[in-house]
């Protein structure tokens, strides 16, 4: 890299020569701009350094910082800190969470929650992708599933609200009911667990869909024939090939879907109830009150963070294993 | 592959696109019963409440805001993004690995986590809730996207043309203006599409970074916590139209510019 830079330099020595006047040959000679350029490539290193120092910078205050102000606040016991007080370290805010039920339950509630909501997100999903890959022509495939990704460019709190409409007292799902003579009063399904499920799902299937249908539609035909012909069933092809070798897509499917089931507020919010209080609402909590409440709102959330940072580490880590243990 | 296994797979898929299309459908239509009460029958219809939509004043002026707010931290976003991405693909250096890692970090954050670490964060760096705050924490939320589609565009840049301009004489930033991005155009538009439409419809980070001014979002959730209404509706179903409008021009957009690009 460093002979190129210097042989480029005079390279750009020669250019006012050709003195064509576009825009460019302008800048090329013009005194400013060449000084500039001299400053700039004086060395690959200033070079690399002029290039590299504001993206590391912003990364480092911009990316890292929130999360690491977080961690800080979570082991002060006041914050923001008033006039006249001193701030203490203290670990009292993560002890907290573990004294109080109304806390680790809402916690673990969301953890159960958020790993069941991603499995029935996987069945739900997967039968569909593998139909767009290994059933569909090339130029439908594309087409179909562009008509799948239209409803998903729609905001989580228009989506949730159609969900509220859907399964409301009066809602779709309880007058097709009653239409049938199935029910003679509206099944309540609102501000339950199965409301709050089915919006999740409804918000979440996408980032599901599209890893499992980029993994399937890699997986080539053949494999599944060879298998065919070598006398293996349907069940046992499927076990075999198809499953194993869209592990990886399965896995990042998984792990985006459970981060963002984690992370929701405003769904279990409107689609919840008080027996569904997941801890997005208990972190929630301690931003609506007076600002003394921050540190333990960020020590619940710096659990949350890490708590779902590792889970998703180890299921990767065991995706990973499974692929390798079955290519062997 | 059985014919009985395809006809059946291929009932899964279109059930699957009624259970995604049928809610929303269903709240398009709900905005037009000619009732205040949300639900079924709906025995008469009117076009009231998308009229009143727009001759209320704080809608139009929340929609405006929502919009100023999506452009703004799109341009930032689209910045830091593509210059994040130009450093770290197909360069090697000490550390590049962590400075990818931070790069996605933001996307990787569940919501709620992300938006109580920003308001955390504002409040250190003395940026008060409200628009200013909303524009930060949506511009760098979206950073992420930016840059992973901008690598990837930028890793199938051939190097030889980098190579030929700088022989004919362009020192690196009249190659990285005539050559690079050039050829990262499409990328860059496509990502701040995506950035447009994160930031139009979020509402974690907008509803606790927030000031007084609601998002369009944040409006629509102040308005089903006292109740539902089909106004809701007429709000939802515009702010549906828009961002699935926007959406589909891009991803049209997109595909015909992939589609140039290929030899």
């Amino acid at each position: 890299m460093s002979n190129d830079a210097t042989t480029r330099r005079e390279g750009a020595g020669v250019a006012p020569e050709h003195s064509d006047r576009t825009f460019w040959g302008w800048l090329c000679v013009w005194a400013p701009y060449t000084a500039l350029m001299k400053l700039v490539t004086a060395s690959p290193r200033r070079q690399f350094i002029i290039l590299a120092a504001f993206p590391i910078l912003w990364v480092l205050t911009q990316h890292l910082g929130p999360m690491l102000q977080m961690l800080r606040v979570s082991l002060t016991d006041a914050y923001p800190v008033a006039p006249g007080v001193e701030q203490h370290f203290t670990f009292d805010n993560y002890a907290r969470f573990f004294g109080e039920q109304i806390f680790w339950q809402p916690f673990f509630r969301t953890l159960i929650f958020a790993g069941v909501l991603t499995f029935c997100t996987l069945i739900l999903t997967f039968p569909v992708a593998y139909f767009l890959a290994r059933h569909v022509s090339r130029k439908n495939q594309m087409l179909m599933l562009l008509l799948l990704l239209i409803p998903f460019w729609v905001g989580e709190i228009v989506r949730t609200y159609a969900i509220m409409i859907l399964l409301g007292n009066t809602g779709a799902v309880n007058l097709v009911l009653k239409w049938f003579g199935l029910i003679d009063r509206p099944i309540p399904f609102m501000y339950t667990s199965f409301s709050m499920g089915v919006g999740i799902v409804y918000l979440t299937a996408l980032y599901m869909l599209l890893p499992l249908y980029s993994a399937l539609e890699k997986l080539p035909k053949s494999y599944g024939e060879a298998a065919a012909d070598l006398g293996a069933g349907a069940w046992t092809r499927f076990r075999r090939i198809t499953l194993p070798l869209t592990l990886e897509g399965i896995s990042s499917g998984c792990t985006l879907v459970f981060l963002i089931s984690t992370g929701f507020y405003a769904t279990p919010v409107l689609l919840g109830g008080p027996s569904t209080t997941v801890f997005a609402e208990t972190i929630a909590g301690f931003f609506h009150v007076a600002g003394d409440e921050w540190p333990t709102g960020a020590a619940f959330a710096t659990i949350m963070f890490v708590t779902a940072m590792l889970l998703t580490g180890a299921f990767q880590k065991l995706m990973h294993t499974l692929r390798k243990g079955d290519t062997k | 592959m059985t014919r009985g296994n395809r006809i059946l797979l291929s009932c899964i898929y279109w059930a699957f696109v009624l259970y995604v299309f049928v809610p929303l459908l269903l709240m398009i239509l709900m905005g037009f019963k000619d009732s205040k009460f949300i639900g079924f029958p709906i025995k008469s219809w009117t076009l009231d409440w998308y009229l009143g939509v727009f001759s209320d004043a704080e809608v139009v002026s929340t929609l405006t805001y929502s919009v100023v707010i999506a452009v703004l931290s799109t341009l930032i976003s689209v910045v830091v993004g593509t210059w994040i991405a130009v450093l770290l693909e197909g360069r090697k250096f000490l550390g590049r690995a962590a400075i990818f890692g931070l790069t996605i970090l933001p996307a990787l954050v569940p919501g709620i986590i992300s938006a109580i670490a920003f308001r955390i964060y504002a409040r250190l760096l003395g940026i008060e809730p409200g628009m200013g705050a909303i524009i930060w924490a949506h511009a760098v939320h979206n950073v992420p996207f930016v840059a992973l589609v901008v690598m990837a565009r930028l890793s199938t840049l051939p190097k030889s043309q980098i190579e030929a301009a700088r022989d004919l004489g362009a020192d690196p930033i009249i190659a990285f203006l005539r050559i690079t991005l050039p050829y990262l155009i499409p990328a860059v538009l496509g990502a701040s599409i995506f950035c447009l439409l994160l930031s139009f419809d979020d509402f974690v980070r907008s509803f606790f970074l927030g000031g007084y001014e609601p998002t369009l979002p944040v409006l629509i959730f102040a308005k089903l916590r006292s109740g539902m209404s089909p106004e809701i509706n007429a709000i939802a179903t515009v702010a549906l139209v828009l961002t699935a409008a926007i959406g589909i021009w891009a991803e049209r957009f997109t595909r015909r510019t992939n589609k140039d690009a290929k030899p």
